[in-house]
């Protein structure tokens, strides 16, 4: 009795693999007869051009439903990483290649390609309590180094600013440090100051600071929310203090404004092609505007 | 000095276990009802059936949902044969040497590697090296070694607490070892064996880190059509959907988490009813 059961359940052991393998052979069979229509581009990167990748790859797919572009975040740092190593077609990057990943692409065999698919203007934003309306590049500068330490320097309350930023593997990082903080000197080795706290993402900037009274930070325009309040730049001292807008950043009146990048191993060729040349379609361009990005046309 | 009675010390003592007791039970109760609380008028067929719309801000979350299953189906393939035979070579047939103690150490030391590690050595391995890409087949492999130690150190123990005497008679009766294992000490140890699956694939459907380099992806527009895809995961995409995207739905965030604790739950339930059947059903 005991035996017969036993064999029973290998039985029905078997016939289960036997059946999920045939499913899988289906499937895979199915899949080698759609391969001309079916294909998979995979987009990793800038976690600031991530919901613009996102809503890009959403429209794509609605408008070719045999292509799916498959999104992933992780910052500018590893997008890259990830498309010099071969695990990526496309890399999102805020932010230009170093010289030293081009190199390091170079030694696996290729050249990558640069495209620059939008522009971002990177707003300052505070708590709307907070009565500071305007700062300097100097006094951003002096702040996120850790120079000032309360708002009644700048003009504010007497209270202590709390820095946030991105952390270092975001290319908005790297941006803001190296034409805020360093104030675009290349030999400037300043830093943030330590008490600076480094969020792993724009939103939760936003978030923190729509919570927080002292806190001054950092985001890409298309994460500025009605609970934070922005703040006007001026890039001297001569009284000229200007708002992020589309309108200032295509102008390049705004200071901190940048290009956001698509890198890809080699001259995009066939469905990348195609789908590089539909983000510069008046239909791509206005899903950029309409995340709060600057379209490049 | 007041001296308490040795009683006083008692309910004094009694008292203050009984509330870290307590203490430990209410975070957990707290969590989970204000989850359940919050998003279960965000579950419907609609939300768990349909996919992500509007940047994910609307819609539903079936690829996620799918690819968890994906996921723990994936693991459980692999994880599962290998765990238990590594288990039963250690119990039955391993002899107490240096090598054995040594590959036992192995597995208790991987049990406690914090899973960000066994994310970057699937990247590193399986993605890389092996160049399965970011895909299904990679976080699996990832998933399961993560999954085995639990499988096996729980396997272990639970054919380690079949009785001596069962095998001693059996063997006696003329049996092999062989069919001793597979006739007497598998059948009384199986149990306490799956409560040891489901609790290691439970930590696969749950974890985040591991899947994070190796085959997540952020969004897909369709569900992944072979095992070399990348995939959506629940708990990645709650954390994706709470902190990456702007102006995101609470009661979304709400839904999200709501199915993958019912998920995550429901294999603990079982994991407990499987381990209190085993204890009725024992034939010693």
């Amino acid at each position: 009795m005991r035996v017969t059961g036993r064999r029973y359940i290998i039985i029905i052991f078997v016939i289960g693999a036997l059946a999920l393998s045939a499913c899988g052979a289906e499937i895979s069979r199915s899949q080698n007869a759609n391969m001309v229509d079916s294909v998979t581009l995979t987009n990793k990167g800038s976690d600031t051009i991530v919901n613009l990748a996102l809503a890009w790859a959403e429209a794509y797919h609605v408008t070719y439903p045999n292509i799916s572009v498959s999104v992933t975040g992780g910052g500018s740092g590893t997008g890259i990483a990830a498309m010099i190593n071969g695990t990526v077609d496309i890399a999102n990057a805020s932010r230009k290649m170093k010289e030293k990943e081009v190199a390091n692409a170079k030694e696996n065999g290729f050249v990558p390609v640069e495209y620059v698919i939008a522009r971002d203007g990177i707003a300052v934003i505070v708590n709307p309590q907070n009565p500071i309306n305007r700062l300097t590049l100097q006094q951003l500068s002096d702040i996120f180094s850790g120079k000032i330490t309360n708002w009644v320097d700048v003009g504010g309350e007497n209270r202590p600013i709390v820095c946030l930023s991105r952390e270092v593997n975001s290319g908005t990082h790297v941006y803001f440090l190296e034409s805020v903080v360093r104030m675009g000197n290349k030999n400037d080795e300043t830093f943030f100051s330590p008490s600076t706290l480094l969020l792993p993402s724009s939103e939760g900037i936003t978030s923190e600071i729509s919570h927080n009274p002292n806190a001054i930070g950092y985001d890409g325009l298309g994460y500025v929310t009605d609970a934070v309040k922005t703040v006007a730049v001026s890039p001297s001292d001569d009284g000229l203090y200007i708002i992020p807008t589309i309108k200032t950043v295509i102008d390049n009146t705004y200071p901190i404004s940048r290009s956001l990048y698509m890198y890809l191993p080699e001259e995009a060729t066939g469905y990348t092609k195609d789908y590089i040349d539909w983000i510069y379609s008046e239909e791509a361009q206005s899903i950029v505007e309409e995340l709060g990005f600057v379209p490049v046309n | 000095m007041i001296r308490l009675s040795r009683h006083h010390t008692e309910r004094i003592a009694f008292s203050v276990i009984g509330l870290a007791a307590v203490a430990t039970a209410v975070p957990i109760i707290v969590i989970v009802g204000s989850i359940f609380f919050s998003g279960a008028e965000a579950v419907s067929w609609q939300f768990l059936l349909e996919m992500p719309r509007d940047g994910m801000r609307s819609g539903g979350i079936w690829p996620a949902i799918i690819g968890t299953v994906y996921l723990v189906v994936g693991t459980g393939l692999i994880s599962i044969p290998l765990g238990i035979a590594s288990a039963i070579y250690l119990s039955e047939y391993a002899t107490d040497s240096y090598w054995t103690r040594m590959i036992r150490l192995a597995i208790v030391n991987l049990a406690g590697i914090p899973s960000v590690v066994y994310g970057l050595f699937g990247l590193g391995l399986f993605v890389l090296f092996l160049d399965l890409g970011s895909s299904i087949v990679a976080a699996c492999l990832t998933l399961s070694i993560m999954t085995i130690p639990v499988i096996i150190s729980t396997a272990e123990e639970a054919l380690r607490s079949v009785p001596q005497s069962f095998r001693v008679v059996s063997v006696g009766m003329g049996a092999t070892r062989w069919q001793t294992i597979r006739r007497v000490v598998l059948p009384q140890a199986l149990p306490g064996i799956l409560t040891g699956v489901i609790l290691g694939l439970n930590r696969a459907a749950g974890e985040t880190a591991p899947i994070l380099f190796t085959g997540a992806a952020f969004f897909l527009p369709k569900l992944p059509n072979s095992i070399f895809d990348q995939t959506m995961a629940l708990p990645y995409h709650l954390f994706v959907i709470s902190t990456q995207v702007p102006e995101m739905p609470i009661t979304i965030q709400y839904g999200t988490a709501t199915v993958l604790i019912t998920f995550v739950l429901t294999m603990n339930i079982l994991a407990a009813s499987v381990r209190s059947w085993q204890r009725r059903k024992r034939e010693w």
